[in-house]
């Protein structure tokens, strides 16, 4: 009886250890991989985009979660290491600024090469803002990484990275320029693709993690520092691990996101976004992997059917009477308000995020035959 | 007589002027069950926090081991085999029994972050060893099994104090300061935490050294092999559990003087 979870036991502890314990797991799971492998087939072109956003936000929110939800270190400037990530992978790929030897552009490494040092100067730069927090906690912490967005982005990209070469603020990036060993990230299902396998790969690594010695420690530090501390983690150390880590996720997003500009400018990385980032992981569910997936999905699902609504009806409306077109200007900011409603709903009535109504169905239909109430 | 492990000397605590411990010194032998009775406010977890790095004394010096632990931060006397459980029980109210347990055994595990990450040869062999120590030498010595993959938070009082035992055992330690473990027992997991601490003091795998505090007098009198009584943050004796018992000054500290105790009855 292998499809019912509940009627399975381990005979090693490697076998208890497993990733996907059951063949219902298993299934399940690989059947999620071949619809994410197919899904360019199966869709409008249009929806590709929609669907490589959900994978830039969930890369980028990654790291908010893994502070607030595992490391409970609030942060709210998480927008500063996407553009640190971003930066350094734009400028590594540039041929005038980064002379990489001939044959590793012609394999086409450079861009997978400037994706991990994007990473690791994104994770570096973010240990820099999160050393308070050996001294801060709480609120006090999130003034210091609210800092870290102010400084980084208005100041030091705007002011002096987005000036190098005399370029002013934006700064184009030529067709052709990403390129992973022989595959040229030109269209739409390509950038789907990347997307896609950079997202399994950062959540399989973020899962190994919190299985391991390091998330442990981190989940015991947000749960009881002091517990933490007398058992031997060393507290100053292991939240800037989880800096450092956060900050590496976030640059691997912003390295990736480039390759779906034709140019990159210091407004893709605005303190709204650092907000959102934290409004996902609020809606999805602070503390689960796939509160990361679901809060990104219901975010960039909402703005994006509030655009086609908009988009459909400022038409009909502008058909039909046309003296009130001005209305149309204004529905626009509709897309912020409904983020801002979505958030205090999802406070109010489902504190526990998207994941926890997830985590209930799954009980549900693991209990199924035999489900009670009174739970 | 065996070595001593733990020494205190001359230890003086204050909190904004009030002080806490006046002048204690100790000594704990490898082991044995060493107690530190008082009644409330006596400064015995005080004393303990000071051991274990959590308080810093103003003034005076803590050898763990022969080395000078004064200075040390809590991870690092950790990591010399020191371990604790809390008179307010402290666990990881987010985490499973399991992985509480787990993270006790922090010091014992290598693996950094691209090991974790990637969860493949060595850290995966690591934790299952790690898994298989924790079943096979903790959770089956304090009967938890039943227990292992609930959320502690949501555990009864008494279970949560053993998972916090259990916990401090997953170090490894070879000392062990045990904060009140028996407050808010009832007779039954009284009964069960007493022997457990006999268990990993006699047991040839664990022969762990235990610092009792306890307000439990037959508990105290029964298991320990030296006991040190506190009062106003000053000792004011130790020695044998037959000697502790008849000493005049602890008897005072306990019941008052003999006149007080005759103005209270009135
Ligand atoms: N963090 C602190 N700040 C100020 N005063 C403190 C602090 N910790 C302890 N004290 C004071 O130090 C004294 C000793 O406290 P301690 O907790 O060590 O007593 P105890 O012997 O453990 O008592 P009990 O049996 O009630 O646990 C008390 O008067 C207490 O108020
Ligand atoms: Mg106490």
């Amino acid at each position: 009886m292998s499809y019912l979870p509940c009627g399975t036991y381990f005979e090693s502890y490697g076998a208890d250890h497993q990733w996907w314990r059951t063949s219902f797991i298993k299934g399940k799971m690989v059947l999620m991989l071949v619809v994410m492998a197919v899904f360019p087939y199966l869709v409008d072109p249009q929806w590709l985009s929609v669907a490589y956003t959900v994978n830039y936000y969930i890369l980028a929110a990654l790291g908010v979660q893994l502070l607030i939800g595992y490391c409970g270190q609030i942060t709210l400037g998480h927008a500063a290491f996407v553009a640190v990530g971003a930066y350094c992978s734009a400028y590594m790929m540039l041929p005038q600024h980064f002379p990489w030897p001939q044959w590793i552009v012609d394999a086409g490494l450079a861009y997978p090469i400037s994706m991990v040092c994007a990473g690791i100067l994104a994770g570096l730069w973010s240990v820099l803002f999160g050393l308070p927090s050996a001294r801060v906690k709480g609120f006090y912490l999130i003034m210091t990484t609210m800092a870290a967005q102010w400084i980084t982005v208005p100041l030091v990209i705007t002011q002096y990275v987005a000036q190098i070469g005399g370029r002013g603020q934006a700064f184009s990036l030529p067709e052709g320029t990403f390129r992973i060993g022989p595959v040229l990230i030109d269209s739409d299902t390509k950038i789907y693709y990347l997307s896609a396998i950079l997202v399994c790969l950062c959540l399989l690594a973020m899962g190994n993690i919190l299985r391991s010695r390091l998330g442990r420690a981190w989940i015991a530090i947000r749960d009881n520092d002091i517990a933490a501390e007398t058992m031997g983690v060393n507290i100053v150390a292991y939240k800037l691990y989880a800096f450092f880590v956060s900050g590496f996720f976030a640059g691997i997003a912003g390295a990736f996101y480039i390759s779906t500009l034709s140019f990159i400018s210091p407004e893709h990385y605005e303190w709204f976004f650092s907000l959102l980032w934290v409004g996902i992981i609020l809606i999805g569910g602070v503390g689960s992997i796939q509160g990361i997936v679901f809060g990104s999905v219901f975010v960039v699902m909402v703005f994006k059917l509030l655009e086609m609504g908009v988009m459909w009806s400022s038409g009909a409306l502008m058909d039909s009477y046309p003296a009130l077109g001005w209305i149309t200007t204004k529905i626009i900011f509709f897309k912020e308000a409904a983020f801002g409603l979505a958030i205090i709903f999802f406070l109010t009535y489902e504190p526990n995020g998207i994941s926890y109504r997830y985590w209930q169905l799954k009980n549900y239909f693991n209990l199924w035959p035999f489900s009670y109430t009174g739970k | 007589m065996s070595e001593v492990i733990l020494e205190a000397k001359n230890i003086f605590l204050s909190f904004h002027g009030v002080s806490a411990l006046t002048n204690v010194s100790f000594e704990v032998r490898r082991g044995e069950i060493f107690s530190i009775i008082g009644p409330n406010g006596a400064g015995k977890t005080c004393m303990m926090n000071c051991v274990n790095g959590l308080y810093h004394p103003k003034q005076g010096q803590i050898f763990f081991k022969g080395t000078d632990i004064t200075n040390f931060s809590p991870h690092r006397r950790a990591g010399l085999g020191l371990s604790r459980t809390f008179q307010k029980i402290e666990l990881f109210g987010g985490m499973t029994v399991l992985d509480n347990i787990r993270l006790g055994r922090h010091m014992q595990l290598r693996s950094g972050i691209v090991g974790s990450a990637v969860y493949w040869g060595k850290t995966k062999r690591e934790e299952i060893e790690s898994r298989r120590f924790i079943e096979e030498e903790i959770i089956d010595l304090l009967e938890i099994e039943a227990i292992r993959n609930e959320v502690t938070g949501m555990l009864p009082y008494g279970l949560q104090k053993r998972v916090e035992l259990a916990r401090a055992l997953a170090l490894q330690p070879e000392l062990i300061l045990l904060d009140e473990p028996l407050a808010g027992l009832n007779l039954e997991e009284t009964e069960d935490m007493a022997r457990f601490i006999v268990d990993v003091n006699e047991d040839e795998r664990w022969k762990i050294t235990c610092v009792l505090v306890e307000h439990d007098m037959g508990v105290v009198m029964d298991l320990s092999d030296r006991v040190m009584a506190l009062n106003f943050g000053v000792k004011i004796a130790d020695g044998t559990p037959a000697e502790i018992q008849e000493n005049p000054e602890v008897i005072k500290a306990y019941l008052g003087d003999v006149e007080d105790l005759y103005v209270s009855r009135r």
